[in-house]
Parts: C-alpha cells; structure tokens; sequence
C-alpha cells in the first residue's frame, strides 16, 4: 500500500545548521500518526518540507505517492494544513478569509460540512480575525484545513491554544477524517497528548527520529516520577534498585523515578517513615531519558523542556 | 486567482485612494495657478545649471513644459513609493506577517501568487494615475494652457513604464533579501541615487554617462507633453520590468519559504555567502 507519508533520507540545513539529520518515516493511510518531539527538535522544518515551502538539501519526501517537491500541486490538492503558528489576514472576517481558502479548490467547497465544523468548534466567523482570541484563530486554522475533506491532514501543534472542552472536539474531528480512511499527522511536544490523541508515534530530537512506536508499546514503557518526603533521609544507595532511579535529593526529599512498573518502587518507599509524597505525569523528557537516549545528556533546549 | 487579485485591491484601496487624491489635487492645483504664473515666468531667466539640477531642461515658460516641471517630473517619484510598497510586500510582507504558510499550501503556485499581487498592483497604479487625469480633464478644457486632454494622457500614461519597472525591481530585491525592509531600503537607495545620475549627468558634461543608467533619463519628464513620447525609452523600461519580473518569479519559485518572517536563516545565509565569497 502506498504510504500517506514517506520521508526517505531527509536531511535539511539552513547554513551551518542541521535541521534535520537524513530522517526516515513512513506513516500508514488511516492512520492518526503523532509526530513527537521537544521545540527545535526538527518538527516543523520536516512538516514544512512536505507542504514544499521548504526544500530539503537532501533526500525526498512523499506524500500518498506524490513527490512533495516536484508534485507539490498534486500533494497540496489533498492536503489540508495548519502551520504551527498560524497567521491569518488580521483585517479580513473568518468566512471571508474561509472564502478565499475555499477559491483554491473550487471542485471541493462544501459549505454544509464548513458550517457543520464552526458550529462543532463553536466559532463564530462573522468577526474579524483581528477580534479572534488564540483559541479562535487556531478553531479557524483547524476549519481551514478541514473544511474540504482532505486525504492527509498535516498538522503543527494543532492544540496549541484550545481549551480542553475544544481540544475533545478536535479529538473528535480528526477521529472522522481516519473514519473516511484519511491520515491524520500532527506534531506535539506534549506526550500525553500524543497518547490519548494518535495510534502511532514518531520521536524525533535534534533532527533525527529517535523511535517509532505504537502507542500501546509506548505507554507500556511507562515511567514514573515521584517526589517523596521521609522523616528522615535515607542512607545513600536505598534505592538502587532495577528500574529505579534516583535523580536528585533535596533536604529530605527525593526525586525517583521507575520504569517497567511501580512495585518496586513502591514498596522500597514504604521501607522508610513517609511525610509527603507526589507522583508527576512524566514530561517527555522522562521517557526521552528512561528509554531512547540514556546514553548521551539532554542538550540545554531538552532541559528547559524537562523543566518547564 | 480572482479572489487573490480582488484582495489585493482591497487591501490597497486606502493606499490608492490617498495617492489618488494627491495627484487629483495636483493637477487641479497646476492647471489653475498657470495664468497667474504664466505672465511672471515669462520674464525669469533661470541658469542652465539650475535648470538641469531641478530636473527641468524644460520650457517651463510654455504650459506643456510647466506642466512637466510641476507635476511630471517629480509625480512619478510618488508612483514609484506606491511600487516599492506593493513589491516588496507582495511576497516578503506576506512572509513577514507569517501569512504565506497558509498561502502557499493551498494548491496555487507561487508564480500564481506573485502575478495575482502584480495584476492588483498594476490595476491600482493605473488608478491612481486615472484620479491625477481626472483632474486634468477638469481643468485643462477650460484654461488657456496649449495642453489638450489627450497629451495630458498620454503623459499620464507614460508615468506608467517607470512605475512598473520600480516594482519589479522590488520584487526581486525582496526576493533576494533576507527581510523586507532591507529590501525597501535597497529599492529606496536605488530610486535616489538614478534620480540624482539623472539630473547630476545632464548637468556635469564628463557624468553624462551616468544618465543612461538611470531609469528617469528613459522615463524623461518633459517629452510626451514637449516632444512626444519616445515609444524606444518606453519599451525598454518596460522591457527591463519584464526581465525583473521573470527574474523575481523565478528566485520565488527556487527558494525556502521563511518562517513567521523573521528573515534570520535567509540574513544568516546572506552573511555567509558574503564572507565565503571574501574569503574565497
């Protein structure tokens, strides 16, 4: 079957810069496929690509057969996109700007199914897009790159700005576009997201994909984070145990993390008197570190992503 | 396309208007003061010198060539602003504002873009330029100025060539510049320097050469309305315009779209190509 996406050897440079480092990807149709990774990791550049409002310096990308450089009108007649940080005509209305978009593809207007995704989304597009909240303006990007029923939806950190109401009905949106057998990519840096939103995942830092992987085996490598307060600090090396790791200690308080299961964790805890205890969703640094790059530390960008 | 054009226009309406009624009130102005003037300018010797520094070589005592001092010599600088606004912002003050991503992922290709900007452009130009004829038209017919309203638009109209040619000059700087406003400001030095080759040239007999480089020599305010219009110097600024154009749309179609406009890997990449070529 022919791949929605294909990124064969992918390299991009701006200057002395390497966007990205020769990826490979290839996404299955009627898939909603995550595209995961910290800011600058080389998400946007390779989304770019596919749209060909980038070149890549080497190697090809493909979308539904269709070489995205040299066949880009046929690439974007099916795709629908939303940039990541997406800027509309701030002085023209919504519909009017919905208008303009629709004018590109005439043979697909459907302002039935248009208005059916403002109403879902509850956007009002009789107003100026310069009157537009955030969250507005991302509603109008998503009905933009919806509203012609697109083959492949390619999306730049579609949430970003909605409120967690619309973010369901966008969960809802994109689940029709996979029920027509559309694909569905989209990139986060937010791993739970990713999660509860796509099938598939791909992991990419600093330019290279560091892991695809289903969902179901990516929340099976689990990790977990806990803060906990003892009465008084344990002696050095408590935890050393297998898929246990200490990762700083603070007073009397220790940050551990676990993977592969709590249990153990758990119960090495329990040997000591307990004050407090906080377990965190683990960011995706955590996994980052757990799982794929425990060799090498996190660059500067990766720990302010950690930490934030 | 249409809709890209219509945009355009609409986005341009204040711009035309406001330039519009400029050149309307002008040529009012002009038309009405010449015979009070008429009389006085008759007897004022101006030096050569002077003459050939301001930019008028011309009879400026006889209307045609009054007209041409007062308003076609120094209008089409107004044009031209208009154009460098509109060629630099067709693609680049797209890119600037962010807007081109969404643009130019709907299947149009950016040659479509560029010319859709290009036809509103144009379409506004020819406005503004009728506005300034308007005014004439009202005037000319009833004041004693040995000007009929089809010199006045021919002279209108060859304001036109140079216009073009200063937009498309625009449009390939900001193509090849990392932001717009170096663009801008590279089409503004450019404007500058050619008007002052022009009059510098006519003046300084050894620097006569210097006004063949300049498109106002070509553009010659006072010949459609003292001479005639030179249909040579017209077909070769237009010819000029046409080869930038092409140019433009080609580096448009070669090149990366910037992101969010920032300009900075196209100004980092500029650097380098200066200082690898130095340095090499």
């Amino acid at each position: 079957m022919t791949p929605a996406i294909e990124f064969s050897g992918v390299v991009k440079d701006y200057g002395r810069t390497r966007a990205l480092a020769g990826i490979d990807l290839r996404v299955e149709p009627g898939r909603i496929f995550g595209f995961l990774g910290p800011n600058g990791a080389g998400k946007t550049t390779a989304i770019r690509i596919l749209l060909d409002l980038i070149r890549p310096t080497a190697g090809q990308a493909r979308v539904l057969g269709f070489d995205c450089q040299r066949q880009s009108m046929e690439v974007r007649r099916r795709v629908g996109y939303l940039p990541g940080d997406l800027r509309t005509y701030d002085s023209m209305r919504g519909d009017a700007f919905l208008d303009l978009i629709d004018s590109f593809r005439p043979e697909k207007r459907d302002p039935a199914y248009r208005h059916e995704l403002c109403e879902r989304l509850g956007l009002d597009v009789s107003r100026q897009i310069r009157a537009l909240s955030r969250g507005n303006k991302q509603k109008l990007g998503i009905v933009q790159a919806l509203m012609h029923r697109p083959d492949v939806l390619v999306l730049d950190e579609p949430t970003s700005g909605l409120d967690p109401l619309v973010q369901e009905t966008f969960a809802a949106l994109i689940e029709d576009v996979v029920a027509r057998d559309g694909t569905v990519f989209f990139s986060s840096h937010v791993l739970s997201e990713v999660e509860r939103l796509s099938q598939s995942v791909a992991i990419i830092r600093q330019g290279q994909i560091v892991a695809v992987e289903d969902i179901a085996t990516l929340k099976s490598r689990s990790v977990h984070v806990m803060e906990v307060t003892f009465e008084r600090l344990p002696p050095p090396g408590a935890f050393a145990l297998p898929g246990v790791r200490e990762l700083r200690r603070d007073g009397n308080t220790i940050r551990l993390q676990a993977r592969d299961g709590i249990d153990a964790l758990v119960k090495a805890v329990a040997r000591f008197p307990v004050v407090d205890l906080r377990t965190e969703q683990p960011s995706l640094e955590d996994v980052f570190l757990a799982y794929y790059i425990e060799k090498r530390p996190p660059d500067e960008e990766e720990r302010r992503f950690a930490s934030a | 396309m249409r809709r890209l054009v219509t945009k355009g226009l609409f986005d341009a309406r204040w711009q035309v208007a406001d330039y519009g009624l400029a050149l309307f009130i002008m040529a009012v102005l002009d038309v009405s003061i010449w015979p009070s003037y008429k009389d006085s300018l008759a007897v004022i010797e101006i030096p050569e010198a002077l003459e050939a520094l301001l930019g008028t070589d011309l009879p400026i005592s006889t209307g045609p060539g009054f007209l041409s001092a007062e308003y076609f010599s120094w209008i089409p600088v107004l044009l031209i602003v208009y154009a460098v606004v509109q060629g630099t912002g067709a693609v680049a003050g797209e890119e600037s504002s962010g807007t081109i991503d969404v643009l130019l992922a709907q299947p149009i290709t950016r040659t479509q873009v560029v010319l859709a900007k290009t036809v509103a452009t144009v379409i506004g130009a020819v406005a503004i330029v009728a506005f300034g004829l308007l005014g004439f038209a009202l005037t000319v017919p009833f004041i004693d100025i040995d000007v009929s309203v089809w010199d006045v638009f021919l002279a209108c109209a060859n304001m036109l060539p140079i216009t073009l040619l200063f937009y498309a000059l625009s449009l390939w700087l900001a193509a090849v510049a990392p932001t717009r406003a170096v663009a801008a400001g590279g089409a503004i030095a450019f404007v500058t320097a050619t008007y002052f080759f022009n009059a510098l040239g006519s003046t300084v007999d050894a620097l006569s050469w210097l006004t063949y480089l300049s498109p106002f020599y070509y553009y010659g305010a006072g010949l459609p309305l003292v001479r005639g219009i030179d249909w040579s110097h017209v077909g070769l600024l237009l010819g000029v315009a046409a080869a930038l154009f092409v140019w433009s749309v080609r580096t448009y179609e070669m090149r990366d779209v910037s992101i969010g406009g920032s300009g900075e890997f196209a100004l980092r990449d500029l650097v380098r190509r200066l200082t690898m070529s130095r340095a090499g």
